[in-house]
């Protein structure tokens, strides 16, 4: 008894520990039950694995993009060997986020091979109209003229006629983009590569050109890089040669150097890139350049957005589900019960609490697959109950004194529970180690959940049971067994 | 003493028939979902697996939300979006009154996606984005999880496997296994007739709750063993009475349990979000076969030996 004593202050301890814990440290919600956005992104390599290095290199650089992007909350984790999560949290739109994440930034300075300058004037014009009539797509697009496409569908055969090139997009928009990519390729292809890239920049920004609205983007080069660039454009100053900035193997603009620079270069180090950028895309191109290019491309492989109204939607449901079922478990033990019944509501509501602190101790994020996993090991742990209670009325209805009767059901129950408690154990450890992120949630709840149900069950039924029958008028037989039940 | 009195021995083959043709079900829904499906394979594989893009929102509507047919709907996006694969291999519903509309897609980019929800708010008129659920599935991603699911199914029966092995003697571990191999083909057999007949779509979920279901279908399977095993050291009685009476004796304590598991999914059925409904109905499906199985079907193989 006395041993009992000691198991009882201890569970009241747990108590006060885990209720202390649920108020001091609330409970992580997982973006389907907040609202928000989660981007998987997956990383290629052509050949061999990806490594350790490369994984960490790749999700330096995206750190200190998602930090310029000015993304609150955001939070950016490796997932196995190979992929990367993005959670942003709330309203903010994945859109931008995707696109700024998903280009490599491989940012080139190159200059012009000799004898090609009719190519690239025919290639530039080329440029030219494409971009005229992207301008005009997106005009209409927004107006909802759909009938005009035709004549854009016209224009845009000519140019690929002249260039003798097709793509292979379905819509109309799709093209005009292929068609735009294959020229900036094509024009990067009549250039140079130097030894000057954006890994010799140390800052980027960007403003607004004064003659009209377009934006230009500011580079800042290190003290290397900026003897790099006037090497650079001192070779080429005065002369037919260009100078062109190519990103993703796209030349995003060429510019002559004035003869005024053939002695010394353009030095001081800094440089501008105007393209006819918008306010947008100047930003993204800045972000990018900021946190320099990434070591393997990426591919941005899952999205996942949900309202934030549907993330409460759901914490509600849940709610009415995991009370809901509660309540009929406890109804449906206590009828069949009595007694047995109200103890294994008390510990199932230990149960509950004990599972909850330790969400939030460990932490563990609170996920609808995990709220799943957590109702369905309510169930477990009551199975336990079940197995003991049922030895109980056994050892009962043999004659054996209530005491005793206790003392064996925990005893005999003792290694089917344990069996049983491993087999599920198993099953989540292997989902954990092997399932995406949504599984992991499901896995881990429910893992906990077989753990602590393992202490409950066994140990806060047995110790309440005890402390209840020291009172003498809660040892009636009756209490523990029904004349009639109803199986 | 008990109030019922199963006489296992005498409708052992009752058992087995039933089994028989719970497994020809399902193997006729497999082998019909594998050949004569426009899918081609065992069982509806959702976007989880092939890659997709879902998009679930609620429209703005003052009172009612009028009424309009998805198939005008998606005729009208054609006008719109000039993506022509894309307009052609739409799945649009309408539900809860016309409130919710739901759509499927092949995979996206972001900005189709977002081109999409445009093209739609011109179609039917303004659309909550609080409400908005979307998901977009590459299909190198879904080729992984695919992969994945099938991996941790493998390792974790194996493991199990490799339990009971050790826990029991071979002969009794050999049954608790065949159980196990049942209550899983069954459950997958339906959920190819689902598949088949309300084009339910399996994710990785499904994966999740077979894993789930092994684990629990074992269990009750390793207490009625327990329990056999327990009552043949007494030898009060000829061996294959003992093994009725061990299966009656257990049969309240498996009934309870699986009715206490089932009541908290009942709940998550009736009240708990979309997206687990049905990875509630694959586990509530699992707990009930299981426990059949366990009650009734692996005590019934331990007959035949003596026999």
């Amino acid at each position: 008894m006395k041993r009992r004593q000691g198991w009882l202050f201890f569970i009241i301890f747990l108590l006060t520990l885990a209720i202390y814990l649920l108020i001091n440290y609330p409970l992580q919600l997982g973006l389907d039950l907040r609202g928000g956005s989660q981007l998987t992104l997956q990383l290629i390599k052509e050949e061999g694995k990806v490594s350790k290095d490369e994984l960490e290199a790749v999700k330096a650089v995206l750190d200190k993009r998602v930090n310029n992007l000015g993304v609150s909350e955001s939070n950016l984790q490796t997932l196995g060997r190979d992929q990367l999560i993005l959670e942003l949290p709330g309203e903010q739109n994945p859109l931008v986020a995707s696109r700024v994440l998903g280009k490599t930034a491989l940012l080139e300075f190159r200059t012009q091979k000799i004898g090609t300058n009719s190519e690239l004037k025919k290639l530039q014009l080329q440029r030219f109209k494409i971009n005229d009539l992207i301008e005009e797509y997106t005009l209409l697009e927004q107006n909802k003229i759909v009938d005009d496409f035709n004549n854009i569908n016209s224009l845009l055969n000519d140019i690929q006629l002249t260039l003798n090139y097709s793509s292979t997009s379905q819509d109309l928009f799709g093209k005009l983009i292929d068609t735009k990519l294959f020229i900036n390729n094509q024009i990067a292809n009549l250039f140079i590569k130097t030894d000057l890239s954006g890994k010799d920049l140390i800052n980027a920004g960007r403003r607004q050109e004064q003659s009209n609205n377009n934006w230009e983007v500011l580079l800042t080069f290190s003290n290397e890089g900026g003897e790099k660039f006037a090497e650079i454009t001192k070779s080429i100053a005065g002369s037919q040669q260009l100078l062109a900035i190519i990103l993703d193997g796209e030349s995003i603009s060429e510019a002559s150097v004035g003869s005024q620079f053939s002695n010394t270069g353009i030095t001081g180090g800094l440089a501008t890139i105007s393209g006819n950028f918008s306010a947008e895309d100047a930003r993204e191109l800045e972000v990018q350049l900021k946190g320099g290019s990434l070591p393997l491309p990426i591919e941005i492989v899952e999205t996942n957005t949900i309202g934030a109204l549907l993330g409460s939607k759901n914490i509600i449901k849940s709610l009415y589900a995991a009370i809901s079922g509660l309540i009929v478990v406890g109804i449906f033990m206590i009828l069949n019960y009595r007694i047995l019944g109200f103890v294994s509501v008390i510990s199932l509501i230990f149960y509950g609490l004990f599972n909850l602190a330790l969400y939030s101790l460990i932490p563990v994020t609170v996920t609808l697959p995990g709220i799943s996993g957590l109702i369905l090991s309510i169930g477990m742990a009551v199975d336990a109950n079940i197995l003991i209670f049922e030895r109980i009325r056994e050892e009962l209805k043999r004659g054996n004194t209530l005491i005793r009767s206790i003392d064996s059901g925990f005893q005999r129950a003792n290694s089917s529970i344990i069996d049983g408690h491993i087999t599920t154990f198993v099953s989540c450890f292997v989902l954990f180690l092997l399932g995406t992120n949504f599984v992991k949630g499901f896995a881990a709840t429910l893992g906990i959940g077989v753990a602590i149900s393992l202490f409950t069950s066994l140990n806060c039924s047995k110790t309440i049971l005890k402390f209840l029958t020291t009172y003498q008028s809660l040892r009636e037989r009756n209490l523990y067994l029904k004349k009639e039940s109803f199986l | 003493m008990n109030f019922f009195n199963l006489n296992l021995i005498k409708n052992k083959n009752k058992v087995f028939s039933f089994s028989l043709f719970l497994i020809s079900f399902s193997l006729v829904g497999i082998l019909y979902s594998t050949f004569n499906t426009t899918y081609k394979m065992p069982i509806n594989l959702g976007m989880d697996f092939i890659g997709g893009n879902e998009l679930r929102i609620e429209r703005v509507c003052e009172n009612e939300c009028s009424n309009i047919s998805p198939d005008k709907v998606v005729e009208n996006l054609r006008k719109v979006s000039n993506n022509k694969n894309l307009v052609n291999n739409i799945k649009l519903q309408f539900q809860n009154d016309y409130k919710l509309i739901s759509i499927r897609t092949p995979y996206l980019k972001i900005e189709e996606s977002n081109n999409l929800i445009n093209n739609l708010e011109t179609v039917i008129g303004p659309l909550n984005d609080d409400s908005k659920n979307t998901r977009l599935i590459g299909p190198r991603l879904g080729k992984k999880l695919l992969l994945n699911s099938i991996t941790s199914l493998l390792v974790s029966l194996f493991a199990i496997s490799l339990y009971i092995t050790i826990r029991f003697d071979r002969k009794y571990a050999f049954f608790a296994l065949i159980a196990l191999f049942h209550d899983l083909f069954i459950v997958f057999g339906i959920f190819s007739w689902l598949g088949i007949l309300l084009s339910i779509e399996v994710n990785s979920l499904f994966a999740v709750s077979l894993l789930t279901i092994a684990g629990y279908s074992v269990n009750d399977t390793v207490v009625i063993f327990d329990r056999i095993r327990e009552n043949l050291k007494l030898k009060e009685t000829e061996y294959n009475e003992t093994i009725q009476i061990s299966i009656n004796e257990s049969f309240r304590r498996t009934i309870f349990t699986s009715i206490t598991t089932l009541i908290p999914l009942l709940t998550l059925i009736l009240f708990g979000s979309y997206s687990l409904f049905w990875f509630s109905i694959s586990l509530s499906l699992g707990i009930i076969v299981g426990s059949y199985s366990s009650i009734l079907l692996a005590p019934s193989f331990l007959l035949e030996i003596k026999n």
